[in-house]
């Protein structure tokens, strides 16, 4: 056996070992605990199959902050009973001869597809095109130009997952003031993360990065400094964060019309713009992101802010 | 800029941003932009009238690189029942959320709901269509929540975790077709796919995910106390559109993309499982002792109907008498948008009027509330199929698709399902009809009675006598596979 091999091996099989413990585990919180392992291992796995955007996007927001939102939604219900997930041992062997089932399905097929009778995909087509996309990330071209459409839909799934965090969360209390030494850390650490978020907007141009592994980042900020303390969590109030919220989509959508409008087709660039029209969008999705991603980890609204203004309260109190 | 396809998703979208930035203004914003959706699918409708099937490019690349929309006879039909039935909706809503602090939030939602719905409508890409579910199943489950009643989280919750499994299907499913066709193009697909392991598995994990999104019988248990908990003209969209988009997604794969791949047993499975759908939801519906829940049972059985013509559409031979069957299909899912976003709406002004929803206690009704009452009667007649609704003119071919392909097992379900479906209607029109004082003495006619009203008309009259519109519009067709 060639000994290169081991590694991946011994990768491959500790990934379906954390998958099937998450899967299996009693207690809550040592599921989400393993949760996050497995998210780090997945992303050094893409790392390995040479796919370093997907390694950063899943280390960020795979491991990072859906273990954050993971774990503090277990401090929410925090009732000894919602603790543990008790399943009977018969669902749970059954859920488990699904999940086995299905594996093997799909891998089968998979293995047909990949390796016994491969096919001409698109990736050769989407590198021909580099040169007219603006940009000279492949993923980023995909993302931004070739299937540009996609990425508005899914900033606007992002603005509703953050709707529905308003229209059902309640904010959860914030932490007490921080130590010394975590407030030490926590000036330097914030801008430290700031500037990297900045990086890795603008490096996605040309190498692995983009505005959804910075705007996970710049979540990762605000997420540190509501953890130190400041319950805002970095985030404006009422009108500014709506602004904020909106940002992505909207310069998205409006440049896509503008195009439309003065005769090109919705979201095809002019070459000559395309990368500087690519990274004002990006610029805009990153702060939506950010913003949306922290308001899920502050689990809703304090004062209300979407609600209809103070006039028309006051109104509907009287009526 | 003379291509109009990207306006039905456009307009909707930006009025959704502006109402989340000035939520004092929420409610105009939202009746000006569903109205305006109307009028950008009618211009898309002209369009394809005129012209036939139309394409747009998105970005400018080809399609496979890039994205392409795609308007056809069906997505058309599919447009103007989903605008029409938001627009008239909308207008109810305007008065029901008048006085809620959660007006604003709710049309912002309302208006991504019909973003997605148009979006869905008009993809001709798979992994967008996947896009697309995503942001009409979160969409509708927030809608849902926004009853804020316990029970309503509870069945949010579970709508969403169950969408969720839904979502994950499909897109394992399309992630097998690009590993095996190298495409996502639908256009491309249709022509491309062919009978074999590949297919088998990703078009059974597709159907699998759209069949939870559509409450077919066994896996419709998530949508009574989904549908029957949100507000009333939450759940008017969601059993009236949000249903149907599922349902037309399955048209799409079995009858376009994967024609070559489908059985005739495989067919036959889900026309058993709408048999007993249509059983079982207006047996439930019978017994219901809630208005509401009533109506979402009666979906259950709806839904089970649409997928009674599988085996009949895997039968026939591609054709007219195909392409005939199809638009029965068809007419039935847009008469039962119609009258059940109307029979929603009309139980939700019984509802704020009354107090409560038990039919056994809406006694004096129709002296209180004529016009509600006679919507009732309206959207009644369409459901079980009496004409001159177009469920009637869809059930009577749906008959003689029965008689030409000799699969006779289906004629005691539609029997059975339509005496039910007269019984339940019955039973709720005798006690609404009945004397008493349940609902109150009010005699006036509420701006909030009109636009379900409306709806019942539409169901029953206009889709009765224009019928041919939609035989008409069908065999337009931007797929290969032919009829959808």
């Amino acid at each position: 056996m060639n000994l290169t091999l081991l590694p991946d091996l011994l990768l491959a099989g500790m990934l379906i070992g954390l998958a099937w413990a998450v899967l299996n585990s009693d207690d809550l919180r040592r599921g989400v605990v393993l949760f996050i392992a497995f998210g780090l291992l997945l992303a050094i796995v893409w790392a390995r199959l040479l796919a370093p955007d997907l390694a950063l996007a899943e280390a960020a927001i795979g491991a990072g902050l859906s273990g954050a939102l993971l774990l503090v939604a277990l401090r929410d219900g925090s009732g000894g009973d919602q603790r543990s997930a008790k399943r009977s041992t018969l669902n749970r062997w059954l859920i488990d001869l699904f999940v086995l089932v299905m594996t093997c399905l799909i891998g089968w097929v998979l293995w047909l597809t990949i390796y016994a009778e491969p096919v001409e995909r698109l990736a050769q087509l989407a590198n021909a095109m580099l040169e007219r996309s603006g940009v000279s990330n492949p993923v980023t071209a995909v993302l931004l130009n070739y299937r540009a459409y996609d990425t508005l839909l899914e900033l606007v799934v992002v603005l509703a997952a953050v709707l529905g965090v308003l229209v059902v969360g309640r904010e959860r209390r914030g932490y007490r003031e921080p130590g010394p030494v975590f407030h030490g850390l926590v000036h330097w650490l914030v801008p430290l993360l700031i500037v990297t978020a900045g990086y890795l907007l603008w490096v996605g141009a040309h190498a692995p990065g983009g505005a959804f592994q910075a705007g996970a980042t710049l979540a990762a900020a605000g997420i540190v400094l509501r953890l130190a303390g400041y319950d805002a969590a970095g985030l404006p109030d009422g009108r500014l964060l709506r602004w904020l919220l909106v940002a992505g989509t909207g310069v998205f959508l409006l440049l896509g019309l503008g195009m439309t409008v003065s005769g090109g087709g919705f979201l095809q660039y002019p070459e000559a713009w395309s990368g500087s029209l690519i990274l004002v969008i990006e610029v805009a999705a990153t702060a939506s992101i950010a913003a949306a991603l922290v308001l899920a980890y502050r689990g809703g609204r304090s004062d209300g802010w979407l609600l209809v203004d103070e006039k028309d309260k006051n109104r509907e109190i009287s009526s | 800029m003379n291509n109009p396809l990207i306006w039905p998703v456009a307009v909707p979208l930006l009025s959704a941003l502006l109402a989340l930035l000035w939520p004092r203004r929420s409610t105009w914003i939202g009746l000006l932009g569903s109205a305006l959706s109307l009028a950008a699918v009618v211009l898309v409708s002209r369009q394809v009238i005129e012209s036939g099937a139309i394409e747009l490019a998105l970005g400018g690349w080809s399609p496979g690189l890039g994205i392409a929309l795609r308007a056809d006879g069906l997505s058309v039909l599919m447009l103007l029942m989903s605008t029409l039935v938001s627009m008239a909706v909308a207008v109810y809503a305007s008065v029901y959320f008048s006085r809620s602090e959660r007006r604003s939030e709710f049309w912002v939602l309302w208006l991504l709901l019909i973003t997605a719905l148009h979006a869905l409508f008009l993809s001709g890409d798979l992994f967008n269509l996947y896009v697309t579910l995503e942001l009409l199943g979160l969409s509708a489950v927030v809608l849902a929540c926004l009853g804020g009643s316990r029970e309503s989280l509870q069945a949010a919750l579970n709508y969403l975790v169950l969408g969720l499994l839904a979502s994950m299907a499909f897109l394992i499913g399309v992630a097998l077709i690009y590993a095996g066709y190298g495409t996502l193009d639908m256009a491309a697909l249709a022509a491309a796919i062919e009978s074999g392991p590949t297919a088998w598995v990703a078009l059974s994990l597709m159907t699998g995910g759209l069949l939870i999104k559509s409450a077919l019988f066994p896996l419709h248990f998530w949508l009574p106390p989904a549908h029957s908990n949100a507000p009333a003209p939450v759940s008017a969209v969601l059993s009236a559109l949000v249903v149907k988009a599922a349902v037309y997604l399955i048209l799409r794969l079995w009858l376009a993309l994967f024609d070559e791949v489908v059985t005739q047993t495989a067919a036959l499975v889900l026309g058993l499982l709408g048999g007993v759908a249509v059983l079982w939801g207006s047996w439930v519906a019978l017994q219901a002792e809630r208005l509401k829940l009533m109506a979402a049972y009666s979906t259950v059985a709806q839904v089970g109907y649409l997928f009674l013509f599988l085996p009949l559409l895997a039968a026939l031979p591609e054709g007219t008498t195909r392409d005939v069957a199809l638009g029965a299909l068809v007419l039935l899912a847009l008469t039962h948008g119609f009258a059940k976003s109307a029979f929603f709406l009309a139980a939700g002004v019984i509802m704020q009027r009354a107090g409560h929803d038990r039919i056994a206690e809406l006694g004096g009704t129709a002296r209180a509330l004529p016009v509600t009452a006679f919507t009732l009667a309206l959207a009644g007649v369409a459901l079980i199929g009496l004409p001159p609704s177009g469920s009637f003119l869809a059930k009577w071919q749906l008959l003689s698709s029965v008689f030409i392909t000799g699969q006779w097992i289906w004629l005691p379900v539609i029997a059975v399902g339509t005496l039910l479906a007269g019984a339940y209607t019955f039973r709720l029109l005798g006690y609404a009809f009945a004397p008493g004082e349940g609902v109150g003495p009010s005699l006036s006619v509420g701006r909030e009675e009109i636009p379900a009203v409306l709806l019942a008309l539409a169901a029953t009259l206009l889709l009765g006598f224009w019928a041919s519109v939609v035989w008409e519009l069908v065999p337009i067709s931007a797929y290969a596979g032919g009829g959808g």
